[in-house]
């Protein structure tokens, strides 16, 4: 169940970026990514939203290419992270996500994604202070908190002590 | 100025309705406290978990005998009883406790107080009245000792710590009261103290699991408490926040 969820979290978090425009309208605006005429960025997301890893990350590099504005640039390379994060491939992701924050800091999907892809190293500290500027930046996102939430899960030991009044 | 009575009478209007509303969300008792019940008073630091006779009485009178290795003292006469808003309230002046049942519950119980303590008590209906009145020999044949006898766990079963609280770094605390009956089953459980409603479900299904030692040939629900803590604790390593649990109230 656990790794199902994962993989539609992988699927929100790398796709959104470049898909934010049309599918999430109800977020801030600082967490879209003005979409000008690269269409190999936007089937670059709609492959790694559909899981397609690979292809989405053949797409997006070309797209990355040609690329035209900061913005552009900087979502292309926080969809590259989502990817190779689904892909499981963590160093490769970070390495993409903190060149986006570099771009652009106000990308809450990069830090998002960059915190998936420390959780998925066991850096937990690391994941959660990135999590924590995403949320500074959307506190609305569910996926924060979903995040959140798995590295509770890995992170936290739980215990029942229980005392008998008899 | 002819409209002065008019307002007058709308406002006498909206009082009368505000009062039957006040009315009509006060909590209404089900319970009659008067009788005997066997209790179990838990949550002192000194005295630990206590067994209790207590004798309500219709004319506003409380008393309490105590089980003491394995005899039952003399009767003890607490403060009166009354109740306010289906909360019936009576002190021990011998250890300072200020007693609050709520009514509403199926049974006497509730949560009792000191200036600096705080703890419960759950009582089952004796099938037999008792009272300071009745002799020695009358109380023997009415068997409260072994209605007195400490509850013995045979299996306790823990609860399971719900994955989405974990998730939400969510802790808590309860407090279950219960009977148990002859064969050690668990019995008509009731939550009296619960820091969220996450953590219900589990509590419940592991009280249904829980058994006590049997106690063949009783016919008297026994009454027992258990409380439970649900803790969160960073895995080594990893300075975690996990939420807060507010003090006692």
């Amino acid at each position: 169940m656990a790794r199902a969820q994962l993989i539609g979290l992988i699927a929100s978090l790398a796709a959104g970026a470049i898909g934010a425009q049309s599918t999430n309208r109800a977020e801030r605006p600082e967490s879209r990514t003005v979409l000008g005429s690269n269409d190999y960025l936007a089937q670059g997301a709609e492959q790694i939203r559909m899981h397609q890893y690979d292809e989405g990350i053949r797409l997006t590099s070309i797209g990355l290419v040609q690329a035209s504005s900061v913005n552009e640039r900087a979502a292309a390379l926080s969809n590259l992270c989502g990817a190779y994060a689904g892909k499981g491939d963590a160093n490769k992701a970070i390495d993409y996500c903190t060149q986006s924050i570099a771009l652009r800091e106000d990308n809450w999907r990069a830090y998002s994604n960059r915190a998936y892809a420390y959780y998925l190293k066991g850096k937990y500290p690391e994941a959660r202070a990135d999590l924590d500027v995403a949320a500074s930046i959307n506190p609305d996102a569910n996926t924060i908190e979903k995040i959140r939430g798995l590295i509770n899960e890995k992170s936290l030991r739980a215990t029942v002590t229980m005392e008998d009044h008899r | 100025m002819r409209a002065l009575p008019v307002l007058a009478t709308l406002l006498l209007g909206v009082c009368f309705a505000a009062q039957v509303q006040a009315r009509k969300n006060r909590p209404v008792p089900t319970l009659d406290p008067v009788g005997s019940w066997n209790c179990v008073v838990y949550g002192h630091p000194a005295f630990g978990d206590e067994r209790v006779l207590l004798n309500v009485a219709p004319d506003g009178t409380v008393h309490a005998a105590h089980e003491r290795d394995g005899e039952i003292s003399p009767w003890v006469a607490l403060t009166s009883w009354y109740v306010d808003d289906a909360t019936m309230t009576f002190t021990d002046q011998h250890s300072g406790r200020g007693y609050e049942a709520d009514l509403t519950f199926e049974t006497l119980g509730g949560r009792w107080r000191t200036p600096t303590l705080l703890g419960g008590w759950w009582c089952s209906r004796a099938p037999t009245d008792f009272g300071p009145k009745v002799e020695k020999a009358k109380l023997g044949a009415a068997k409260p000792e072994s209605q007195l006898l400490p509850l013995q766990p045979s299996f306790t079963a823990t609860p399971v710590y719900p994955l989405k609280a974990i998730r939400g770094a969510k802790q808590g605390r309860a407090v279950s009261c219960f009977f148990v009956d002859a064969d050690g089953n668990v019995v008509r459980p009731e939550i009296i103290e619960l820091s969220d409603e996450i953590f219900r479900v589990p509590i419940l299904n592991a009280l249904a699991r829980s058994r006590y030692q049997p106690l063949p040939g009783e016919q008297t629900l026994r009454p027992g408490c258990r409380s439970f803590l649900f803790r969160l604790e960073p895995l080594a390593g990893d300075a975690t926040v996990v939420e807060q649990l507010d003090p006692p109230r």
